[in-house]
């Protein structure tokens, strides 16, 4: 029902950009970039964030640029025609942002050589098509101190999108961070199995408090449910993608921000240039790609300094995260004192750290 | 708030949306109308009902006016089937898709903001009882009141002339007809009260449950409703069970998986929607169950032979 309301949308939305695309496709010969979002820009989320890339790209660029969004695409066949009409329209270049748009684009890229494609999340390339994802296990990291810090009940709750492997470097990591500073922490796991429910979200929230988590994380999701229900009860929250300071203007404990400007602006140079190789692009700390915001004042001040200690540490990768010894839930070693777990381990992590309660469905 | 208290409480806000537009589509269908449209009223609703406690800060305005746009698409619906005589389910899968269009385009400029919570009441004496209190008695004023409508409607339905005359006309619209009933209009009647009680759950959900609006999240209910009345064999208290039935499963679901039961979360995501097939499924091996209380003309169009 839903989907075939979007169709409808989504062919009323194609007619009108075609028309629109038409008429100023003449009117100079601009660098065309086309974005497509899987959700609607919000006031916050994962779209919201990668439209403030586009309008970095537009800053910097001014007039030698333009840009054309379509939102709130579902990955499928509408995923497909929008993109294939962007091309058709005279696109130089498009973003894709969503990791089920992967296998689309690749076919479009493969007929169309002359354009430069990047894409979210996913893992494939070719020449022309590159692909964009964040460490945001990194400010996991740092979130956990904060979180271990603050916390007095020693629980936290995380409302958890999907267990990819995405989701669980980033429960990992912001497990070992809390433990750094509190030994004793244990993590609870909500997996919600979307991105976007905002009533379930909420729901489970409330469902953690209830059992006395008092740092509520939301971990991929694209409202401020979770983060209100925070301010609300008097628990902490930290959040992803975007910051939600003003949804819990009390109890943010910090956000785990992204930063897309700096990429997207390098890629439509290189793409301009003609220098534009389709490759995967990892942005961690040390790009500016992910940082931690809105940290908590309640956090003191010898708390902050060794915070920044650790930022630092990451920031000039002298300290992974992922540093040994560490071992899972059953108490197996998985990465050996002394060492780091590798980017190809961290990208197809599958098994949690000792001190999260809940398991990975299989 | 021990875990038990958060299953007790939040069941109770979590089926309010539901109750109350199954309240509505069971005097629409009881009338014989089957509209299919829940969903679309529901999300007119709650994107209506959101704006409107944006702009003014009432939430008794926003449950208004998420009650008079859903009922005006409720009547869109009621003139295709009653004036026009066009097929009942397709013009309520119509208006349903048509809903969740108009709710995107009224929500657009709010996409992904809040909006203040509907206050809880203050009861001052049942709130301070130990564990009740919190779980039963603190909670805003709607989620008594479906409580209240749905005795009300079963008093109208089962005890009162009029609730005869619209099971009546939802038997045999023919027989009232001749009996000398408008049956258009009371049909347009039912139809209508339908569209505003699911326009109160849908702003129930985007200004009480869940304080913000975001496309897409009635999120289904709106067919949970329409099975709600199967799953209740039409009757009011069968109705208002399966709502918190379903309310406590999904809550239940988020709680056993943060306790750290070792199942599948994907497959307790699915409980509340499986349990509702199963039941469903043995509701109707039971052809009598089901007979006795559903409306022999529902979805039957009627045209008057003057």
């Amino acid at each position: 029902m839903k989907k075939l309301s979007r169709t409808l949308t989504k062919t009323l939305v194609a007619a009108a950009l075609t028309a629109g695309l038409s008429l100023t496709a003449s009117a100079a010969d601009k660098f065309k970039v086309g974005f497509v979002y899987p959700s609607p820009v919000g006031d916050v989320g994962w779209a919201q964030e990668l439209d403030k890339g586009r309008k970095g790209i537009e800053a910097a660029f001014g007039d030698k640029v333009e840009t054309v969004v379509v939102e709130n695409v579902p990955e499928g066949p509408d995923a497909a025609r929008i993109m294939n009409q962007m091309a058709s329209q005279g696109a130089d270049m498009i973003m894709l942002g969503s990791f089920g748009y992967m296998n689309d684009g690749l076919k479009l890229a493969a007929r169309k050589k002359d354009m430069s494609f990047i894409h979210a999340s996913g893992f494939k390339t070719a020449d022309n098509f590159g692909n964009f994802q964040t460490r945001n296990y990194e400010s996991a990291y740092i979130a956990g101190i904060a979180a271990g810090y603050l916390t007095k009940s020693n629980t936290f709750g995380i409302v958890a999108a999907y267990p990819i492997p995405e989701v669980v470097g980033i429960i990992n990591t912001f497990t070992l961070g809390a433990q750094k500073v509190n030994p004793d922490v244990t993590v609870k796991v909500v997996w919600l199995n979307s991105w976007f429910n905002p009533s379930k979200a909420q729901e489970s929230a409330r469902s953690l408090i209830s059992q006395s988590a008092d740092v509520v994380f939301s971990l991929y999701q694209d409202t401020p449910s979770v983060v209100t229900v925070g301010e609300e009860e008097g628990v902490y929250v930290i959040n992803t993608s975007s910051d939600m300071k003003k949804y819990a203007p009390t109890k943010l404990l910090a956000s785990l921000a992204i930063d897309w400007v700096p990429y997207f602006t390098e890629r439509v140079k290189a793409a301009m240039d003609g220098t534009f190789k389709g490759e995967p692009y990892w942005g961690g700390m040390a790009d500016d790609a992910v940082s931690v915001a809105s940290l908590s004042s309640d956090l003191s001040a010898e708390q902050r300094a060794e915070i920044d200690k650790v930022t630092a540490s990451i920031k000039s990768g002298a300290f992974h995260p992922m540093s040994g010894p560490i071992v899972d839930q059953d108490g197996a070693e998985k990465v050996a004192a002394g060492s780091a777990i590798s980017d190809g381990d961290m990208l197809g992590i599958n098994w949690l750290v000792k001190g999260v309660e809940t398991r990975i469905p299989n | 708030m021990e875990p038990l208290i958060f299953i007790l409480a939040g069941t109770l806000a979590a089926a309010t949306p539901l109750l109350y537009a199954a309240l509505g589509e069971l005097v629409a269908e009881k009338s014989g109308m089957l509209n299919l449209g829940v969903e679309g009223m529901m999300a007119v609703g709650a994107a209506s009902g959101f704006v409107i406690v944006a702009l003014t800060g009432s939430h008794a305005l926003g449950f208004l006016g998420g009650a008079v746009v859903a009922m005006l698409l409720s009547l869109v619906y009621a003139a295709l089937t009653i004036v026009f005589l066009a097929n009942q389910v397709a013009s309520g899968l119509s208006i349903g898709i048509l809903g969740l269009g108009i709710s995107a385009a009224i929500g657009k400029e709010y996409e992904g903001t809040t909006v203040t919570t509907f206050a809880k009441l203050d009861l001052p004496i049942l709130s301070d009882i130990p564990f009740l209190g919190r779980a039963i008695f603190d909670q805003d004023i709607l989620v008594y009141g479906a409580i209240a409508l749905a005795i009300l409607i079963w008093y109208l339905l089962e005890k009162t002339k009029l609730g005869l005359i619209i099971r009546a006309v939802g038997e045999s619209p023919h027989s009232s007809h001749v009996l000398g009933y408008n049956v258009a209009l009371i049909r347009l009647s039912c139809v209508a009260f339908g569209g505003a009680m699911a326009g109160i759950g849908g702003a129930y959900l985007s200004t009480a449950y869940t304080p913000l609006w975001a496309d897409g999240m009635v999120a289904g209910r709106g067919w949970i409703v329409v099975a709600l009345i199967v799953f209740g064999t039409w009757m009011v208290p069968r109705v208002m069970f399966g709502a918190y039935l379903f309310g406590a499963l999904t809550l239940l679901e988020l709680s056993i998986q943060g306790i750290g039961f070792n199942v599948p979360s994907q497959i307790l995501s699915a409980s509340p929607y499986i349990i509702t097939i199963v039941v469903l499924a043995i509701i109707s091996r039971n052809p009598i169950l089901i007979r006795q209380k559903s409306p022999m003309s529902l979805g039957e169009t009627f045209k008057a032979n003057s």
